[in-house]
């Protein structure tokens, strides 16, 4: 398989990123771990109990999960890992997931010194206590969460920064890492002592090829047995789609425009919801070409408190309407307006389209302003233009991730927008333990968002696009995006052919133009 | 000679102190950090990892300090890859990148500088021209598009060669005549140019009057006389060459140090920035040092004082 490129670490305190992760969650086992619907399940704790109105969460550990070097696991390696995620000399970037502990935000920002006074209690070597500040119905799901996995504390504190290489490295999970050339490879071998038996593939071979049409070509060659969208160029989805090795499916990603709406003209609602209501979202997946969903929600299907009618639609006589409302009859008078978005292929298609919307609907012209990723990422933080490109993806299945965004004092909000009715809403959510009660808040939320207020217009959600050799089967299509690699297998009966076209090899080869923006290709990983 | 090396040595010092110096302004100059990402960090969480790299310090302090790890060797570490020193990084990517070099260098020279003389000697017929129009593709073809078409050849149609990976010798072929083709192309151009004006060498025409033959005088005379520019040219070439090509070694998967000019620069990895502009400076220098010695042995002339 392709990873892309070279996860920056597979310390599980300090990834932050899906390669990172792709190669964690095959090493390591948490808590829980997600099943296909996206619920938690038993992994290395067998049970929990959930008390105090969610406050207290007691996990009861499995006592026959041992580590590669044959010792045993116990709630003490929990509690290790959760601790030092907090430290603050670790300088942890996920550490603010665990702030709903009980004195973790104090511990992590240097104000209570004393790791013991936080909520993560060992009652004895197989119960794991965890007290929570308020009920978080959504903490379930971090337990099965790459940062939330256990480490040795005698390996860690022996090895130091160099705990993760193949050479000193302890894992308890379906795999073990036998080889890890950077920048290059990752070889992982099955761990005959896993818990939940040994996984089929005796070998896992994880490349980091960052250019698409090579790994296309190994693909081809059958040097790679499945790849994704790291691993194929958009031009080629289109060709693909008849062959029975493409699969598709929706990720827990989504894009939007956002509206910084302390700049004119985006201050007023109205003009907001009329270019919400002014775009055709079925015109990315024909741009786009990768099997994109259009979006109107903020909250994706897959999600509990999803409501197909939280967004606004599609409405050009409506959004006439409520332009000509806001003062800008035909588009007349709309002040000239700058649209951020990061200098990708794929997002200037997306604003172009945009733009021929706007203009066609409301007779209204934005100026698309592109700017390299890290300059738009500060831009974005620091002033943000009237109006941008943006986007999300899930950490966690759960609506959660995408409706705290926009609570008051968080930094991924860069509309500037928030408000009391909304925080309390989500708020409320976050406290309920009853899943369908949870559901109708956070749709009650969305449709605020997206409906009433506006500060962002949802566009597509994102989707995967996977292409899999007829002999490997097992390969889960979750929508989080992470490579769950214990129950693949090969299927030795198939004959090792490929049914895809090699017409068009030569000319997405030349695709090698992409080079030149290399960076955005890289990034585009994510 | 070795006065010349030990001018060299002591002027490398300054030489490497300025562009530090430079590569460290220039790098914080450039909007956006090592840690804006994708999703926001909480500002608290920002400020642990900012004093963990020392990056929450005055410029001033994070330049000595910079600076007094780097006189000890210290090439600082990645804020990209966690745990990992720049030393580290280069180490494991340079080997990978010298050995693509000699080897694209190796094809350069042994198929350039004969394909130039050939041009020269044969000039004005079928097979200048020929040479002429393989030179001007190889210079004009960018990288990625030889590149494209090796794979396609070798790789995917005929299946002789790996299509990519850094596994075996094999897997060395098409990177290293994909690396190869643009300095072939131009070491070939510039042996022609040179070799056809030292043949109008009054010297070249005595030779040949007193009755040398063509070939032992192309080979005796008129080669070493020749090779003045190419040895000039091959000093920088060696430095790029082995330092890695970033198309190549992004095309083909190899685990070199070409793609961290590119990669480093995107990611705002401050140290590794700097790492892998001073080890070009640094094989820049070398490179060049021996250029001049080589240039003393090829042309008596020149004499190096010290």
């Amino acid at each position: 398989m392709n990873l892309g490129a070279e996860p920056p670490s597979i310390d599980s305190v300090q990834a932050t990123d899906n390669i990172s992760f792709d190669v964690i969650i095959n090493l390591m086992a948490g808590l829980t771990q997600y099943r296909s619907d996206l619920s938690c399940s038993p992994c290395c704790a067998e049970s929990w109990d959930i008390e105090d109105s969610g406050k207290r969460y007691v996990f009861h550990l499995r006592k026959n999960i041992a580590w590669s070097d044959g010792k045993t696991l116990t709630a003490h390696d929990f509690e290790f890992a959760w601790k030092r995620l907090l430290d603050p000399k670790v300088g942890a970037p996920y550490a603010f997931f665990l702030y709903d502990i009980v004195g973790a935000h104090e511990y992590n920002t240097g104000k209570l010194k004393d790791a013991n006074q936080l909520g993560i209690k060992v009652l004895d070597d197989y119960t794991l206590e965890v007290r929570l500040k308020k009920p978080a119905a959504y903490f379930i799901y971090l337990t099965a969460f790459s940062p939330t996995v256990p480490q040795r504390k005698d390996v860690v504190e022996r090895y130091g920064a160099l705990w993760t290489e193949p050479e000193h490295i302890v894992t308890n999970g379906p795999f073990l890492l036998k080889d890890w050339q950077h920048e290059y490879k990752i070889e992982l071998v099955a761990n005959p002592n896993y818990f939940e038996g040994k996984p089929h593939l005796d070998r896992i071979k994880m490349f980091m090829i960052p250019e698409q049409s090579t790994a296309f070509a190994l693909y081809q060659n059958n040097e790679l047995d499945y790849i994704d969208n790291r691993s194929f160029p958009t031009s080629d989805v289109e060709s693909l789609k008849g062959s029975s090795e493409y699969r598709n499916f929706p990720l827990l990603r989504n894009y939007c425009i956002g509206f910084n709406i302390e700049k004119k003209p985006f201050d007023n609602f109205k003009v907001r919801r009329a270019i919400s209501m002014a775009i055709d979202r079925s015109v990315f997946p024909r741009i786009l070409r990768r099997n994109e969903k259009p979006s109107d929600s903020w909250i994706p299907p897959a999600l509990a408190g999803y409501k197909k009618s939280s967004g606004q639609g599609f409405d050009p006589p409506k959004a006439q309407a409520l332009l000509a409302e806001a003062g800008y009859p035909q588009g007349k008078g709309f002040p000239q307006v700058t649209v951020l978005f990061p200098a990708r292929e794929d997002a200037k298609l997306v604003m172009e389209a945009i733009q021929d919307e706007l203009k066609r609907n409301l007779n209204i012209h934005i100026e698309l302003v592109s700017q390299e990723w890290k300059v738009y990422r500060q831009a974005l933080l620091r002033d943000p233009p009237p109006m941008f490109r943006d986007s999300w993806g899930a950490d966690y299945p759960d609506a959660e991730t995408f409706m705290n965004i926009f609570m008051e004092g968080n930094g991924n909000n860069h509309t500037r927008w928030h408000s009391k009715r909304y925080d309390q809403i989500v708020q409320a959510a976050e406290a309920e333990l009853d899943g369908k009660k949870r559901a109708a808040l956070y749709a009650q939320a969305d449709a605020f968002l997206c409906r009433e207020e506006t500060p962002i217009v949802p566009t597509f959600l994102a989707s995967q696009n996977l292409l899999i050799k007829p002999w490997v089967t097992g390969i889960s299509c979750n929508p989080l995006d992470i490579q769950f690699l214990k129950d693949v297998s090969l299927n030795s009966a198939s004959t090792q052919t490929t049914t895809l076209d090699f017409k068009s090899s030569i000319a997405r080869l030349m695709t090698h133009k992409q080079l030149a923006t290399s960076s955005q290709t890289l990034r585009s990983v994510r | 000679m070795f006065g010349l090396i030990a001018r060299r040595i002591l002027w490398a010092i300054p030489v490497m102190f300025i562009v530090a110096s430079a590569t460290f302004l220039l790098v914080r100059i450039v909007p956006g950090g090592p840690f804006d990402e994708d999703k926001s960090l909480p500002p608290e969480v920002l400020q642990n990892i900012k004093a963990k790299y020392h990056l929450d310090r005055p410029v001033h302090e994070q330049y000595f300090f910079y600076m007094d790890r780097l006189a000890h060797g210290d090439l600082g570490i990645s804020y990209k890859y966690v745990h990992r020193t720049v030393n580290d990084i280069l180490a494991n990517a340079l080997p990978v990148s010298i050995e693509l070099g000699f080897a694209g260098l190796l094809i350069a020279i042994c198929v350039g500088i004969p394909l130039g003389c050939l041009a020269a000697v044969r000039r004005a017929t079928t097979v200048d021209y020929l040479c002429m129009f393989l030179t001007t593709a190889g210079i004009s073809v960018p990288g990625f598009v030889v590149g494209a078409l090796l794979i396609f050849v070798f790789g995917i149609w005929l299946r002789i060669l790996p299509v990519a990976l850094w596994e075996s010798p094999r897997h060395v072929l098409l990177p290293a005549l994909t690396l190869a083709a643009g300095p072939t192309a131009y070491l070939a151009r510039l042996t022609r140019a040179s070799v056809l004006e030292v043949m109008e060498k009054d010297w070249v025409r005595t030779a040949r009057s007193k009755g040398l033959s063509a070939q032992a005088t192309i080979i005796k005379h008129v080669l070493r006389n020749s090779l003045m520019p190419v040895v000039t040219v091959l000093g920088p070439l060696t430095a790029i060459l082995i330092t890695g090509s970033f198309i190549v070694e992004y095309m083909y998967a190899i685990p070199g140090m070409g793609r961290f000019f590119i990669t480093a620069v995107t990611n705002r990895d401050y140290d590794l920035i700097m790492g892998t502009t001073l080890v070009f400076a640094l094989l820049l220098i070398i490179a060049n040092t021996l250029v001049d010695l080589a240039y003393t042995v090829l042309d008596p002339k020149v004499r190096i004082e010290g």
